[in-house]
């Protein structure tokens, strides 16, 4: 229209950060709190994040968040809470959902936050209420479920928010602003903060790494808080997603760390220098034993990795090819020099090369038999 | 003459030798005796009896297949007046026949290795072109450019730095590697750099358009042209025609005449493809030449027999879709000459200059006419073709299952104090503490966050004065303050390894005054880092190579391997030296101020950095490394130590 009229309009399309989506998972693993318990109870872990997730949603008007607890034999959704499968609400109203708490009118808190507070912690409560003795024959916690969850539901979100329409690519959805192409979808940009307290994570290398990768193609990062136990994996995925990996040393100083270090949502982590730990452990786990192994041996079919040349019947245990080392053995190192034969020199023998001519680097030819 | 009489096994008959001096044939008179046919590029040898002796013959030696035993053939000349000159003829005739037969059937590239070692890379490379492009691969070989020692030194003067990193290697190595076998190593690792310069040398300028480049200058009032011998050789070289001139006309008129009529007249115009106007000046001599044709020297271009019909232009004529439609582009009608002369002799000027330049698709003589499998699949529109089909390898995974559910097999230690605990005390700990959450929230308030997280602003002050006691509360300010400054930590130690761009921007000053270096010592640093590499490299082929005779050198290795454990220590005492010196500039510094305004300012060490604690860090990772080369041949000494004994005493 502009062209056709010589009016200038347009139409102002948001200049700010785009909204962003930060996933929680919160490592509930009674063991480990009840191990942490003198130095940091996990009530007080719970009252940190909430600050923490006021002050994410504080940062951005569309800003968005969800927390899932990872607990020893199964993963559950912390906040928003999930709408029950029967759930038939002839009146709509959304506090009279099945189990949903009833948050209270208070004036002093701001309704958004209050909401995800009294979720939250509503949810948690029946978490640990529904966990029998039975649940807890596992001392891990099931991360890579956890992981998988956070990662559909950002998928999903993205979705919601930016529906991608070809029908609505040729109407409006597009708009011509002054001759150039702006469209009025904004992205999402999502993140994942794990709050880790258990270690042992090795059995679940596979699922885990699968994680790893998709996050990596999402361009997802994926940031560690390590309260407690060993790290194996994480920091792998800190690596490869661009994320943030912490130890803490002093950990009752945790707001410290989460709003210094965490809260910066993508767009600002352009610009600053990541307080990301130094080195990276970048073992594997054998998939035979899950054992953490240092050197191991990879089929070159599937790239499956294994702790021992010797399989059952030489054969790969996920492509069943067969395989062998052959020829890749390296000599053994031969340190002391050998006894060198003098040799009767026969008339006509030609000058034998002295012992300056050596064989090429890698050639393993002796000069004198 | 390519024809005599002899006698072959006591026959008398005629020895040919082919006009294309393929085959070498003996007829006998007598019609009933077989004749014998020899491929000349079967002859290994021929010998002819010495000029004096009686008796003329020659002897040819065939070998029809590499690996049957030789055949012999002797043909003595019978004719009466000239034998020995016959004798003469066909062997010359035979030994130029057999000369060409080697030179175009061997073709395998002489190895240079068993000839002198030191081949200059001149003579390989015009063996290459004349060779063919076969060749050529085998010119940039790995074993060529090893043994090619001048390229080496070449590159050497080239590139400073890896100059004062060889010379310095050598310097330092130990006596028992000679020489050869340090080069070898240290030029093993490099090949693909001297493979790359050996490929930058090669390549030179080609030829260009002569005639557009001479223009006369002004200067002085006189005009002058300046013409070199190379320009005047190519002159010659792009329009033959030209030197035909010449070489009539400068008997007449001498050299600097001719030429200065040459470029001033209409020939000069025509020849560089400019039009030609009324107000040239004519000149007699060589206007004539205006008329001449051109033609006959350019049909010998144009030895395409089978013009592929993508490219064919002619084709076109007869290409009729255009007759009723719009009139083809006047400058693509093949027949105007006059109108744009120009494009003309371009084009014709191009194609002389690429004639000259070796061939990129120069196929095979022999090979079958038409277009080959790759020209074919250039030429082919591939974007219009279906896609194609799936031709990927299918993984037959066996047992999905087995990897979801992983055996815990390794009982690592926070599971094992974990399982020291009983499920339900654990669990009703944690319900306790939840339930502690929900108490803080009063009726129907929330949670109170801010008694939550415990950070109570003014009760920190109490810190100090507790002392000892004070119990760790979640979210005291000390704690955070500690936090703080973890997390600056990392960030610094994070801005401090650069990343590659940003490192090529800061000079080496720089890069010393972050970490508190000068650059000189971080210079001899870097130095003595890129040789302890070089060793460590040498050190672990030696030692992986599993060969006995090189275990004198692998001893000698670890002896120098100490040495640079020494000559970095030797580094951080350098840079401490300076450090010192910085504080006591600093304490100094202090003194003065205090005395001139009587405030005494703070000192403070640990705000000077370098010295002995930054090389040290820096150096952190290879001192591992060698400390762990030094380890692993100490164990591997000791094992084959306690072998050999055992051996000896069981002898």
């Amino acid at each position: 229209m502009n062209a056709i009229d010589g009016t200038d309009r347009h139409i102002k399309s948001t200049d700010g950060p785009p909204p962003s989506l930060l996933t929680i998972i919160l490592d509930t693993n009674p063991f480990a709190w009840a191990h942490l318990s003198s130095i940091l109870p996990l009530s007080s872990v719970v009252a940190n994040l909430l600050v923490f997730i006021n002050a994410h949603l504080a940062s951005g008007n569309a800003n968005e968040v969800a927390v899932i607890a990872s607990h020893n034999k199964r993963t559950a959704w912390l906040y928003p809470t999930p709408a029950p499968v029967s759930a038939h609400n002839t009146n709509g109203d959304s506090s009279s959902r099945n189990g949903a708490a009833t948050h209270t009118q208070n004036a002093n808190k701001y309704q958004p936050f209050a909401e995800v507070e009294t979720n939250l912690l509503f949810n948690l409560d029946n978490l640990l209420k529904t966990t029998t003795s039975d649940d807890l024959s596992t001392t891990t916690t099931q991360i890579a479920g956890a992981l998988s969850t956070a990662l559909s539901y950002i998928s999903k979100s993205t979705i919601r928010h930016s529906p991608v329409d070809p029908t609505l690519l040729e109407s409006h959805a597009l708009v011509i602003d002054d001759g150039n192409l702006t469209s009025q979808r904004v992205n999402l940009v999502s993140r994942i903060l794990v709050l880790s307290v258990s270690g042992d994570l090795a059995s679940q290398y596979i699922p885990v790494m699968n994680a790893i990768f998709a996050a990596q193609r999402q361009r997802i990062p994926i940031d560690i808080l390590k309260l407690a136990g060993d790290t194996v994996l994480l920091q792998q995925a800190c690596d490869a997603t661009g994320g943030i990996y912490m130890a803490p040393e002093s950990p009752q100083g945790l707001l410290q760390y989460l709003m210094m270090a965490f809260l910066p949502d993508a767009t600002a982590r352009k610009w600053l220098v990541l307080p990301s730990a130094g080195s990276v452990d970048f073992r594997a786990a054998c998939f035979c034993h899950r054992n953490v192994v240092d050197i191991g041996f990879v089929c070159s079919v599937c790239l499956s990795i294994f702790c021992s040349p010797n399989l059952p019947d030489s054969t790969c245990l996920t492509c069943s090819s067969v395989l062998s080392l052959g020829g890749a053995i390296t000599a053994a190192p031969a340190l002391i020099p050998r006894k060198k034969k003098k040799r009767k020199r026969v008339a006509g023998d030609g000058s034998t090369p002295g012992g300056s001519a050596t064989p090429l680097p890698g050639n393993g030819t002796p000069v004198h038999p | 003459m390519s024809e005599a009489s002899t006698s072959y096994k006591k026959q008398d008959g005629k020895l040919l030798v082919a006009q294309n001096g393929r085959t070498v044939t003996w007829k006998p008179n007598a019609p009933s005796a077989s004749s014998l046919t020899i491929a000349t590029s079967e002859i290994t040898n021929l010998q002819q009896t010495p000029e004096k002796s009686a008796k003329v013959s020659i002897k040819i030696v065939v070998q029809r297949i590499p690996g049957t035993p030789p055949e012999n053939h002797t043909f003595s000349f019978t004719s009466p007046t000239s034998a020995r000159a016959e004798q003469a003829s066909i062997t010359a005739l035979l030994r130029k026949h057999i000369e060409l037969a080697r030179a175009s059937g061997g073709n395998t590239p002489a190895p240079a290795a068993e000839d002198a070692p030191r081949q200059p890379a001149a003579l390989a490379i015009a063996q290459a072109v004349s060779a063919g492009a076969r060749a050529e691969e085998n010119m940039y070989e790995d074993s060529r450019l090893m043994l090619n020692t001048e390229l080496q030194r070449e590159l050497l003067n080239a590139r400073p730095r890896l100059f004062e990193i060889f010379n310095q290697a050598l310097r330092e190595k130990p006596d028992t590697i000679t020489i050869i076998q340090f080069s070898t190593q240290f030029w093993a690792a490099r090949v693909h750099d001297l493979r790359a310069y050996a490929v930058e040398k090669s390549q030179n300028q080609g030829t260009y358009n002569v005639l557009s480049e001479i223009k006369p200058v002004n200067v002085d009032g006189a005009t002058r042209l300046n013409i070199s011998k190379e320009q005047i050789q190519l002159i010659f070289k792009q329009h033959p025609m030209v030197r035909k001139v010449y070489n009539e006309s400068v008997p007449k008129m001498n050299e600097g005449d001719f030429w200065s009529r040459f470029f001033g007249s209409r020939l000069f115009k025509k020849l560089k493809g400019e039009k030609i106007t009324e107000n040239d000046a004519v000149d007699p001599r060589l206007d004539q030449y205006l008329s001449f044709n051109e033609d006959a020297d350019r049909t010998e271009q144009f030895v395409m027999a089978h013009v592929p019909h993508i490219i064919d232009l002619e084709g076109n004529e007869q290409d009729h879709s255009q007759r009723l439609g719009n009139r083809l582009d006047w400058t693509m009608q093949p027949s105007t000459n006059e109108k744009v002369p120009i494009l003309r002799v371009l084009n014709t000027m191009s194609e002389k200059m690429l004639a000259e330049v070796t061939p990129t698709d120069a196929a095979d003589p022999h090979a079958p006419a038409g277009m080959d499998e790759e020209t074919y699949k250039e030429l082919k529109l591939r974007d219009l073709q279906r896609g194609a089909d799936d031709n990927r390898i299918m993984l037959k995974i066996s047992d999905k299952k087995k990897f979801f559910t992983g055996n815990h097999g390794t009982q690592n230690s926070s599971s094992t104090t974990y399982a020291k605990r009983s499920p339900g005390k654990v669990l009703s700990a944690v319900r306790e503490d939840v339930r502690n959450i929900s108490d803080g929230m009063s009726s129907g308030r929330g949670l109170n966050l801010e008694t939550a997280i415990g950070t109570q602003e003014d009760s920190d002050s109490e810190d100090d004065e507790e002392g000892v006691e004070k119990k760790a509360r979640v979210g005291n300010k000390h704690s955070r303050g500690a936090a703080t400054v973890q997390i600056m930590g990392a960030i610094n130690q994070r801005h401090l390894h650069l990343d590659d761009q940003l490192l090529s921007t800061t000079s080496t000053a720089e890069q010393a005054a972050k970490v508190g270096l000068t650059s000189g010592v971080l210079d001899t640093l870097a130095m003595t880092h890129n040789t302890t590499v070089e060793f460590l490299h040498y050190f672990w082929t030696v030692f992986l190579s599993g060969d006995a005779d090189r275990a004198l050198e692998a001893e000698k290795l670890v002896e120098t391997l100490a040495k640079s454990l020494e000559r970095i220590k030797a580094v951080a005492d350098t840079a401490e030296k300076e450090r010192e010196r910085k504080l006591g500039e600093q304490k100094k510094r202090i003194e003065e101020h205090l005395q001139k305004t009587g405030k005494r300012r703070k000192f403070d060490p640990n705000s000077i950095k370098g010295g002995s604690k930054a090389v040290n860090d820096m150096m952190a990772p290879i001192t591992r490394a060698i400390g762990s080369a030094l380890q692993q041949y100490k164990q591997a000494y000791e094992e084959q130590r306690a072998q050999m004994s055992q051996l000896q005493m069981m002898l």
